[in-house]
């Protein structure tokens, strides 16, 4: 299990002084994102990608379903927020290739006005939100280069694009299992903790709760990309303390208030939606 | 890989419309399953037989406009708009018909690819020379066209930029694909047709990359090491999951499709560093404004 969100490694990654995002594309080595893409169906992957994701996909073929599915879950959580919630203002962290229903999409459709901050780490993902994940008149969508490790710096940032003294949607979609149990809960009550009453949390990751799914993630960290850690459903909730749990809770992402004509299908990712008292 | 020759002779017969086949094939494969409607069915719907229709639907037959519609009707498909765009795309596929029959043989691979790039959900483009000609103004483009043809009559120029500005209307139809150009610093500041021409051709580059489809993205001399490696090319990709993208180059003689996932990877990976190493679209707006105030 990886992420559909970009490898969140390395210095934290300010726009250069010139405003270019830097180079750092390596095509030698596996890559999260293009990989999820693979999966995914998409197109922007390559050879060292493809291989790795087929490697995944022969010890643990339900990979594919895996992906599809946790995406569907990225699609009606903001459906829900924008809906129900009437969340205006998203910060979706660790953003990822684009692929068919993105964040500002799904928001937008559901109230054009609404305003996404997509943050990346990732010269070749930030690249193309800017070129392709662009906003409905009414709305609009900002891009920031930075490191999730750093979320003083995103907050700051944040804080000149989006009303701060409105509610925001926090997203962290299949991007925490790229960092130990001591580095994602602060992480997460950091950048909680800078958000208004009201605002709302979402995440979904990869979940230990399958032996054979187990297997398969521990030869994809030993294939050079940037390493991803399976959690308990325990470790799960942990994230959602202080916050007041959206029906069904943190349940694995099909049942997470699921489409009336979702096939039912085993899926070892969890997930929550919570709001901020 | 195919090449698109300018005489017309066998490359061009045999290969140039590779594409347009494939893709026709690709998408009626998809209606059929999509209509449960076996080989065998559909074969007997056009008086032929099961492996006709496979080889249609593998792109490796010559097809037949009302082969296409019938099959079409067979499988449930109304919508109008999906049905002309094939029928375009039959037409395409049997272009080396055109060439024997125009004998203006550029025009014609041109017009080809214009049918892909009108099929495109997703253009990428790289432009070492000039302003990509999907935002060309008038004196643009005619000044360009008079650089491929001194020798051509005035009617023939009228005839080549009113195809290049025919091409435009792709920017303002209901559903235009994203287009996403990256440009070289040259490009900018060389004064094709001169100052005035160049000028006014920057202020349409700032009003297009405004849209909400439109980004452009500047490669500054200052780092201009991708740029110089190699020249233009465009990217293609369709909304189709299972049809592949397209890189297309232009030469001076003839066009080069490029369908091979190994090709269609280095140079998709050549445009992702150009893109990466190119100012953001924001930084590239301001870049066009401070050059449109300089000349």
């Amino acid at each position: 299990m990886t992420d559909d969100r970009s490898q969140t490694q390395g210095e934290p990654g300010p726009e250069r002084p010139d405003g270019t995002a830097g180079t750092a594309i390596d095509t030698t080595v596996p890559h999260s994102a293009r990989i999820w893409n693979y999966w995914l169906g998409g197109k922007d992957n390559y050879a060292v990608d493809r291989q790795a994701g087929d490697q995944y996909k022969d010890i643990f073929p339900g990979i594919a379903v895996v992906a599809q599915t946790s995406r569907a879950f990225l699609t009606r959580a903001v459906r829900y927020l924008a809906g129900q919630a009437g969340i205006r203002q998203f910060l979706d962290i660790g953003t990822g290739l684009p692929t068919a229903d993105n964040t500002h999409q799904v928001a937008q459709r559901v109230a054009p006005e609404s305003r996404i901050v997509y943050v990346d780490n990732d010269p070749l993902v930030l690249a193309h939100a800017r070129a392709l994940l662009t906003s409905a008149p009414e709305g609009s969508t900002e891009y920031l280069a930075a490191d999730i490790r750093n979320p003083a710096a995103i907050l700051d940032a944040a804080a000149g694009l989006l009303d701060f003294t409105q509610p925001i949607a926090l997203m962290l979609m299949g991007i925490m299992g790229h960092f130990t149990d001591e580095e994602a809960y602060p992480i997460v009550s950091r950048l909680l903790a800078g958000l208004p009453s009201g605002s709302y949390f979402a995440l979904y990751d990869g979940a230990d709760t399958n032996e054979a799914f187990n297997e398969a993630q521990r030869g994809y960290n030993d294939s050079g990309a940037v390493p991803y850690h399976l959690r308990s459903p325990e470790q799960f909730a942990r994230f959602f303390e202080g916050l007041e749990l959206v029906e069904p809770g943190v349940v694995p992402v099909p049942h997470w208030r699921p489409d009336p004509d979702a096939p039912a299908v085993e899926i070892y990712s969890y997930c929550g939606v919570g709001r901020k008292p | 890989m195919s090449t698109v020759e300018r005489d017309g002779g066998p490359a061009a017969d045999a290969l140039g419309p590779t594409v347009p086949r494939l893709l026709l094939g690709i998408q009626l494969h998809r209606f059929r399953e999509a209509a449960g409607v076996s080989p065998e069915q559909a074969g007997y719907e056009i008086r032929a037989s099961r492996s006709k229709i496979s080889r249609m639907e593998n792109g490796r037959v010559r097809f037949k406009e009302r082969d296409v519609t019938d099959l079409l009707t067979l499988y449930g498909v109304t919508d109008a708009k999906t049905r002309a765009g094939l029928v375009a795309l039959v037409r395409q596929a049997n272009s080396p018909g055109w060439w024997s029959k125009y004998g203006d043989i550029m025009a014609d691979w041109f017009e080809a690819y214009l049918g892909l790039e009108m099929a495109a959900s997703v253009i990428r483009t790289f432009e070492l020379q000039f302003v990509h000609g999907l935002f060309q103004t008038e004196d643009y483009a005619r000044a360009v066209t008079l650089l491929g043809h001194t020798t051509a009559s005035a009617a023939e120029i009228d005839r080549r930029v009113n195809m290049r500005l025919k091409r435009q209307d792709l920017l303002t139809g209901p559903e235009p694909p994203q287009v996403w150009s990256v440009i070289d610093e040259g490009a900018l500041r060389r004064p094709v047709g001169g100052t005035a021409v160049m000028q006014a051709q920057l202020k349409r580059l700032i009003e297009v990359a405004q849209r909400r489809h439109v980004t452009v993205q500047v490669v500054p001399f200052s780092r201009g090491g991708h740029a110089a490696a190699g020249g233009s090319f465009t990217v293609l990709r369709f909304g189709e999951p299972e049809v592949p993208d397209v890189v297309y180059i232009e030469q001076l003689t003839s066009a080069l499709y490029l369908d091979k996932r190994e090709d269609v990877d280095h140079y998709m990976e050549v445009m992702n560093h150009l893109s990466t190493e190119a100012l953001t679209p924001a930084q590239s707006m301001r870049f066009l404004a401070d050059l449109s105030r300089e000349t």
